[in-house]
């Protein structure tokens, strides 16, 4: 055998472990458990300084799956209506604190006595139909802006709706 | 015999160089060197057979066989080292043309000689792998890059505690209604005699329908993190005034 042969399947043979490595990494990786919590008081207008209800947002990602629950929630604890979102994690971060997540489906539940939903569960609502229905999927984007590890708190920005929140961290 | 830009003339003992014009007749050393290495061209001759003497001369020392090469490749000039090639360990050998170097290489190729295609190829595999990480890492710092604010600005309360106020934009334009929000929100809490909070975060929807405010401050060592979220479906939107910023308790 000439030596460039050998060389070749030298190369091979290392190509093979770092695609074998390469695999190991993102099946361990890809495990990874995360929850992120964020609790957010809601205004409307007229509301002379009362919140009307809030929010319990929950982001839970195990693997490349990823579900977001948007929780309402009148002032006296009843449920006013529930935004669940299922997808995959397209991203999650590196260096740059990311994670990209394509929801394909979801499921709406109103409150009860059949009272108004709450103006930001209508937005939410509208905005990921609007995606779902004209390209099946609706691209979110959550960028970590703050990290305290210690005391397990994230600023993140949600995008594309641009929104920043103060979420509490779980891993 | 052509000998680069030398002609070797063996029935005179000279050598020519046709660019300058210059003839050399060989000594006797040089010419039986050039000689032996002519008769035996892309093969390698021995340094005992470049010493070798005959009926009317002594055998030439090891020294006087250097010393020849290096007048012949003197005399040769430029590229003469690889016209006369020393092959080490074993002699001297006159290359006729570039390709007959590995085709007329008598005996098993020398480890280093057969090993100095293979770090080419490793560099040129090692260059194409440097290119392609640049290019992928060029790419993904752009995407890395954290979000900029759209503005910071800092405010000062009573009890002189500074607080940052930070504006994040859907876009770098048109942001009017967010920094009017801002300059409020801002002015109430300039008001605040004290407070927890150390940064506030204001953002408003793509659609400009809710306006986003983030506290975030410490209280007894702990972290504390406020979220209010104003929606407006009015033109021209409001969300909050003042006064019902300071309804809703903001310094706390």
């Amino acid at each position: 055998m000439t030596k460039p042969w050998i060389w070749g399947v030298n190369l091979s043979i290392l190509m093979v472990l770092l695609l074998a490595l390469g695999t190991i990494y993102s099946l361990t990786r890809g495990a990874e458990t995360t929850l992120l919590n964020c609790s957010s008081e809601l205004y409307e207008p007229d509301d002379d300084g009362k919140a009307r209800q809030y929010l319990l947002v929950d982001l839970v990602t195990k693997g490349k799956k990823a579900q977001i629950h948007y929780r309402y929630f009148n002032l006296d604890g009843s449920l006013a209506g529930s935004i669940s979102m299922e997808g995959e994690l397209t991203a999650s971060p590196g260096s740059g604190n990311r994670y990209r997540i394509a929801i394909h489906n979801k499921e709406e539940k109103g409150g009860k006595n059949s009272a108004p939903r709450p103006m930001h569960m209508n937005y939410i609502s509208y905005v990921s139909g609007l995606n779902l229905s004209s390209t099946g999927l609706h691209q979110l984007e959550l960028e970590i802006l703050e990290l305290d590890k210690t005391r397990d708190y994230a600023i993140v920005l949600f995008q594309p709706s641009n929104t920043v929140c103060g979420c509490r961290l779980i891993h | 015999m052509q000998l680069g830009e030398c002609w070797f003339d063996d029935a005179r003992g000279e050598l020519v160089n046709r660019a300058s014009g210059d003839v050399w007749h060989l000594p006797r050393a040089e010419l039986q060197v050039l000689r032996l290495l002519c008769a035996a061209a892309g093969k390698v001759v021995s340094k005992a057979e470049l010493r070798q003497g005959d009926d009317e001369h002594q055998p030439l020392s090891d020294s006087s066989v250097a010393r020849a090469v290096f007048m012949l490749r003197s005399f040769i000039g430029p590229g003469s080292e690889l016209l006369i090639e020393t092959v080490k360990g074993q002699g001297y050998m006159l290359r006729l043309s570039p390709q007959e170097r590995r085709s007329n290489l008598h005996g098993p190729r020398r480890f280093g000689q057969r090993v100095s295609l293979v770090p080419v190829w490793l560099l040129s595999f090692a260059m194409l792998l440097a290119i392609a990480g640049g290019v992928y890492y060029a790419w993904r710092v752009a995407e890395l890059a954290p979000s900029a604010p759209y503005r910071v600005d800092t405010l000062t309360q009573a009890d002189g505690q500074m607080v940052r106020l930070v504006l994040y934009a859907h876009s770098r334009s048109n942001n009017t209604l967010l920094v009017e929000k801002a300059a409020m929100i801002g002015s109430v809490l300039a008001e605040c005699r004290s407070s927890r909070w150390r940064d506030v975060y204001l953002s408003l929807s793509h659609d400009s329908r809710v306006l986003n405010l983030t506290l975030r401050g410490e209280y007894l060592g702990q972290a504390v993190v406020r979220n209010l979220k104003l929606s407006d479906g009015r033109e021209p939107r409001d969300f909050i005034s003042a006064e019902g910023l300071r309804e809703v308790d903001i310094c706390d």
